[in-house]
Parts: structure tokens; sequence; C-alpha cells
């Protein structure tokens, strides 16, 4: 279900960018675009609202894997009432991160697929956020010969890698 | 405008937390001013609790980011206490 109302929806971001912005004093600029065109990509990504912030400060938004940027959308999801199955259609960007991360992760998942292939054993990638796990998941989608899962508890959860007819070998001391 | 520079966590936080919640008039936070450190008090409505706080305490984590880089900006150091 698309956004009902777009338009209320930039409003709050709005207000809230601006309030952080002021308090805390962040040299950034931002603009927020509705409905942003789409790129030639298919259907990676497809946010309805798109928040693009710039400035002198762009690195203290990028630090540890943009994690000022992440928690600002993270809060903007929560109060425009995004379900989090809901959460890409609001996405923040600066500096061209997101497709830049976006590139790195169909290169990683390229490698590991090729790594999987040649050593018949599974490979798990670092934990990621749900989003993130996204795109590796669809990177391999079309690789018959792989099957991708993904493991571990919240927080921790990682992409494995497997060979489609994969099986655990028998555990030792068991018939 | 002039005379507002900014700085205000603890209207900030209160703004964040109105934001998120489902009964506004509920939230209130408190600041208390150490010599290292400025405490936010968070109070919302009993049922607004994981409205704040987020799955996995992620919303908290996202909220406390923002106090850090602040903090880094303005030299202070803030922290968030949800109260319950």
């Amino acid at each position: 279900m698309p956004i009902s109302d777009k338009a209320g929806a930039a409003r709050k971001i709005d207000e809230l960018l601006r309030a952080v912005l002021k308090e805390c004093g962040f040299r950034v600029k931002y603009r927020i675009v509705v409905d942003p065109p789409l790129p030639e990509e298919r259907d990676w990504e497809r946010p309805e609202i798109l928040v693009e912030l710039s400035g002198p400060d762009s690195d203290l938004l990028l630090e540890r894997g943009g994690e000022l940027l992440r928690s600002l959308e993270h809060l903007a999801q929560e109060i425009v009432r995004l379900a989090p199955s809901e959460h890409e259609r609001v996405a923040f960007d600066c500096m061209n991160h997101r497709a830049m991360r976006l590139e790195e992760l169909k290169l990683a998942a390229g490698v590991a697929a090729e790594r999987v292939r040649k050593t018949g054993v599974p490979y798990t990638f670092s934990p990621m956020s749900s989003r993130e796990r996204r795109i590796v998941h669809l990177a391999l989608r079309d690789e018959a010969d792989l099957k991708t899962e993904s493991t571990g508890e919240a927080g921790r959860r990682a992409v494995v890698v497997y060979p489609k007819d994969y099986k655990p070998a028998p555990r030792a001391g068991r018939r | 405008m002039a005379t507002d520079q900014g700085g205000d966590m603890r209207a900030l936080v209160e703004q964040i937390a109105k934001a998120l919640v489902d009964e506004p008039a509920q939230v209130s936070v408190q600041a208390v001013d150490g010599e290292q450190v400025t405490v936010l008090e968070l109070r919302v409505a009993p049922n607004d609790l994981g409205k704040v706080i987020g799955k996995q305490g992620r919303t908290a984590r996202s909220i406390r980011t923002i106090l850090s880089a602040a903090g880094m900006k303005l030299r202070k150091r803030f922290t968030l206490e949800i109260l319950e």
C-alpha cells in the first residue's frame, strides 16, 4: 500500500529535519522529493519520498556506515507511521551513499557466489540491516545453482549463500 | 530568529517524541544538567513506551545517535533516559 498522504508525510519529515538541524547545528541542507524518478535499476529500491542531504557536515552523517543518516531516516519512517515492511518507502541519502552501497553489495554478492561455486562451501556475510540483506538476496536471485538464506538473531542477522543442493555434512557420532 | 541559536536538546527530544507517540500531550522532557553531561529524562504515556523505544530499541538508539552527534558539535554530552 503506498503512502496515502505524501504531502502530509513530507511536511512531517520537513518539521523533523528543520528542528534537528537547528538544535544540533549540523551544517547540511536537505531536499525532499515526492515520487522521485526511478533509476534505471529495476526493482532494487522504490522510495516514494526521497530526502537528499548535503553540506559541510556530510561526513558526520556518513560516519560509521552512515549511522547518523540511518538514524534520521529511521525516525522519519516512524514519524510517518510506516510499518517495518514499508520502511523502504521513505529513503534518506547523502553524497550518493545509497547508490554506492548498492553497488558494493552487488559486487560482494558476485564475489561470494563465485567462491561458493568454486569451493562448494556456504559463505556467510557480515551482519547487515534488513534493507541490505534484501539487496544481497535480490542480487543473487537469478543464480540457479545457488540459494540464499538469512540466519541469526535480530541485530546479528546475516545472509548465507549456499550451493543449491547443499546438505550439511552429517555430524560425527550420529547415525 | 536571531536570538534563537539552537542547541536546545530538551526541546528537540520533546518535539521528536511528540511526533512519534499517539498521546503527545503526555510527553514531557526534563533536562538535568551535570558537570560532564546533561541527562534528558523523557516521560510518555505507558502505551506509548514502545513507540519511543522501537523494535529492538532502534528508535531510542536513533535519538541517542543524534544526541551524540549534536554533542560533538556543541562540545557537550547528552544522555537520554526513558523513564517508565
